[in-house]
């Protein structure tokens, strides 16, 4: 085949390409007026139901056959977000009523391709359409989406879950993400979980009782939603501390014990704040940090001794909860005139340091 | 007849030394024809669905912040600091630092900062996981949304700075940006979803382009139109071919071997354990990514190295010939160092298609293309001396060179309508399809040119900036 013929064939393919790309332009175009023109429709179509005890019929009919177009979705969502902004009880209240209309069509986006299916979680999630609700129907939809390769998927049927609020649905769809094996982020699933709406004490229970049933990436994410939701878990983060565990849940415990001070947890972290083995120096350099939590002459001895320590990390950290417990200059001459010229300058950056916060406070 | 001058034997050798550059250039020409075809189809298509997949919410939407420290790199940027500063303190992004790292400049660059910010001294010990130069001064302020750290050192290069920034920084990424830089407000939520998707990034590329004659407002561009200078005008259409066509493509197999310096993520753990930065190559950001590539094989460590589209940086371009061509010429050097002390990868099975596709092809149509052009034009010489040309057949096929590089450059600049945030018009799409030929039929052969001479005299160079006339961003 000579050369020319294979270019021409590519450059027939491009230019073709380029004809998609200028028939999108206008496609584009088009398509926002479109849109914008059903947004405005919709925003008068629901404003006539607000105040109405129940639904008219023809509302629902006209919504169940409209919406089941994806574009039609995304404008009534549009529309949605626009009148949530000046009416929102209204909003709620028209959601509510409208319950039918969303189990069917949850249905008919289940049997779509991956890209508008994974959409419809995301307008359950957005405003809370099965809040307080248990649907099988719903939480079967949500499952298969759960078990998709695409992290898109999963992420918007798990923000369902969440924000239906159920307790039980949320620690089985952390279980079947952990069963199909596909990597989730540990932040996706802390930031996700502390955005729970039901009782999100029960939701803590709950994910504690099952938590060694989790895989280690999803404990720590339960450990650290933990951490940023409940105080109430101080004598069994110590409990975890106590027993054969993977280190990054020791990390995890002794985060939660710096945030929530717990005295009977003191030795324990006493105990690794003192350890000597260098190969221990995250659960040093941790702890130190931890420490801030627990003042003392003994926190204050044992993070001083710590500044010399042949770790920068376990310096740094020991520094740090230091500063955190607000001791004075002449609280530190021994460092500042002592042999170790490491220490003292960590100590000095501290004091530096504490000089700009109280700029900053002058300045605000 | 011309070729009287030559004996039979010695015709008969010209003879069939050009019919084997004819089969060589064919080769060469089928190669580079196809691998541009995949890779702009291929970009084409993957923005669609990238925007398809935006609009119906297919991507990480709430706000997981991965905390990021901005090194910003400056030599002699008075001009610029104070703006490029200002303008990563309105990211869109509320956990991140930034950190300034002067590298020993001889204007007012750290003056100016200072003043700008009102930063004060700070006995600050940095601990040197990465060998660089001594450190002169620390400054810090802390009246701003994000902590901001200015770090005078000894000069030591581009990529010594980095280094000391890895050093300094705090977070467990980092990003690091040219001081002539300005980030989309958008740009840092952008650029780290790659990493919450999968665990095993150890690197996200940002789209790069040109700012010249764009407006840019707290972040976000409020008017934007090709530039007005022809040679800046035709490096935003290259710039489309290679971001939005090359390095998906390359993105697709992990095979991406460039991360722009101008913007980057990187994980700070990984970069530190492959050495950092090497401050003997004019290329550094290049060397940095072929060594991940080296390092993780390597250690068979699992890792990925991505590119995000729609995570973008604004950066000027050279207006002048003179400034091109020396930005060029370090750009080629850099190349060549980057791939000479990676050649473990050429052929290797060991790192896959990022051997045999992406190295292979920075190789011989990146590394050696500039060789195998003036070759080309020269045999081309040769065969018109010796009278072995068909001049029509050979003005035939410059012809179609020139139009499928044309359609190629404007299949990539149309595929911007797939972007939410660029938008064409009418006199752009002319200027582009105007100098879309000039850049294939002269631009390309000077810059050749350019490359083909880049190595002499580079050693006395060979740890400068590269730096080009910088002019005032224009943000408001």
């Amino acid at each position: 085949m000579k050369i020319e013929v294979i270019v021409y064939i590519y450059l027939a393919v491009c230019l073709a390409m380029i004809g998609f790309n200028i028939v999108c332009i206008f496609l584009f175009k088009r398509n926002d007026r479109a849109a914008e023109k059903s947004r405005l429709y919709y925003i008068d179509l629901i404003k006539e139901q607000f105040g109405k005890e129940v639904l008219d019929d023809r509302h629902r009919l006209m919504l169940l056959k409209k919406l089941t177009n994806v574009r039609e979705l995304m404008a009534f969502d549009k529309a949605l977000e626009t009148l949530y902004e000046q009416y929102p009880d209204q909003v709620k209240a028209y959601l509510h009523k409208l319950e039918y209309v969303f189990v069917t069509l949850a249905n008919r986006y289940s049997r779509k391709d991956e890209l508008q299916m994974t959409y419809f979680p995301y307008i359950i999630a957005r405003y809370q359409l099965f809040y307080g609700e248990d649907l099988p129907q719903i939480n079967r939809i949500l499952v298969d989406l759960l078990e998709k390769p695409s992290i898109y998927c999963r992420e918007n049927a798990l923000g369902a879950f969440y924000s239906m609020g159920n307790a039980e649905n949320v620690a089985d769809a952390l279980k079947i993400i952990d069963n199909t094996g596909y990597y989730h982020n540990k932040k996706l699933l802390t930031d996700g979980l502390l955005t729970f709406t039901g009782d999100k004490k029960e939701l803590n229970e709950l994910l504690w009782e099952r938590l060694f049933g989790y895989s280690l990436n999803t404990q720590l994410a339960i450990l650290d939603s933990i951490r940023f939701s409940s105080g109430d878990f101080q004598e069994r983060m110590l409990g975890l501390l106590r027993q054969d565990l993977d280190c990054e849940i020791h990390y995890c415990a002794i985060r939660y014990l710096g945030r929530y001070p717990y005295e009977p947890a003191y030795e324990q972290l006493m105990k690794y704040a003192e350890h000597e083995d260098e190969t221990h120096w995250e659960y040093t350099s941790i702890t130190c940090f931890a420490l801030a939590s627990y003042p003392s002459d003994r926190t204050i001895e044992v993070l001083k001794k710590n500044l010399s320590s042949r770790n920068w990390y376990v310096r740094l950290n020991a520094s740090q909860a230091l500063e955190n417990l607000k001791l004075e200059y002449a609280d530190f001459i021994d460092i500042f005139e002592g042999d170790d010229r490491y220490a003292g300058e960590m100590m000095r950056y501290r004091f530096d340091r504490k000089k700009l916060r109280e700029r900053k406070a002058a300045a605000t | 007849m011309r070729y009287a001058l030559f004996n039979d034997t010695a015709f008969e050798f010209i003879k069939g030394f050009l019919l084997a550059v004819e089969i060589f250039f064919a080769l060469y020409l089928i190669g580079y024809s196809t691998f541009l075809f995949i890779a702009v189809v291929t970009g084409s298509s993957s923005l669609f669905k990238k925007r398809q997949q935006d609009r119906l919410k297919n991507t990480i939407l709430k706000d997981h912040y991965v905390p990021i420290s901005i090194i910003v790199p400056a030599f002699n940027e008075d001009v610029t600091i104070v703006e490029n500063v200002r303008s990563l303190l309105a990211l869109d992004y509320p956990l991140y630092e930034i950190v300034v790292v002067d590298d020993g400049s001889s204007d007012r660059t750290s003056a100016k900062l200072i003043e700008a910010f009102d930063m004060l001294p700070i006995r600050r010990p940095i601990q040197r996981k990465i060998d660089c130069q001594p450190m002169e001064f620390v400054y810090e302020a802390a009246t701003h949304k994000v902590p901001l750290t200015l770090i005078r050192k000894k000069n030591g290069g581009k990529a010594d700075s980095l280094n000391m920034g890895i050093n300094a920084c705090k977070y467990p990424y980092f990003i690091c940006i040219d001081a002539d830089s300005v980030l989309q407000y958008d740009s840092l939520s952008k650029i780290v979803k790659p990493v919450l998707e999968n665990e095993n990034v150890v690197a996200v590329g940002g789209a790069v382009r040109p700012s010249n004659s764009v407006e840019i407002e707290n972040g976000r561009v409020i008017n934007y139109r090709l530039p007005r200078n022809l040679l800046a005008c035709m490096q935003v259409l290259e710039y489309d071919r290679s971001f939005l066509a090359s390095r998906i493509l390359f993105d697709k197999f992990n095979g991406s071997l460039i991360i722009s310096g101008a913007f980057g993520l990187f994980k700070k753990d990984t970069v530190v354990a492959a050495g950092g930065y090497d401050a003997t190559t004019m290329g550094e950001d290049m060397e940095l990514v072929v060594k991940l590539h080296d390092y993780c094989v390597t250690n068979d460590i699992p890792y990925l190295i991505r590119y995000a589209t729609d995570a973008i940086c604004w950066s000027q371009v050279p207006e002048k010939l003179k400034d091109l061509s020396k930005q060029r010429r370090r750009w080629h050097i850099g190349l060549f160092q980057s791939m000479w002390k990676h050649r473990v990868m050429l052929a290797n099975p060991k790192f896959g298609l990022t051997s045999f596709i992406s190295y292979f092809y920075f190789l011989i149509y990146e590394l050696l293309s500039p060789f195998i052009e003036v070759f080309g034009i020269a045999t081309m010489v040769l065969a018109f001396f010796v009278d072995l040309i068909n001049v029509p057949f050979m003005l035939i096929f410059f012809g179609i060179y020139a139009l499928f590089g044309s359609v190629m450059s404007m299949t990539a600049f149309f595929a911007r309508t797939q972007t939410i945030d660029l938008k064409v018009t009418f006199r752009d799409v002319l200027k582009a399809l105007m100098l879309c030929t000039v850049e294939i039929c002269v631009l390309r052969f000077i810059m050749a040119w350019v490359r083909a001479t880049a190595f002499i005299g580079y050693k006395k160079k060979k740890l400068q900036w590269g730096r080009i006339e910088r002019q005032k961003i224009n943000l408001k």
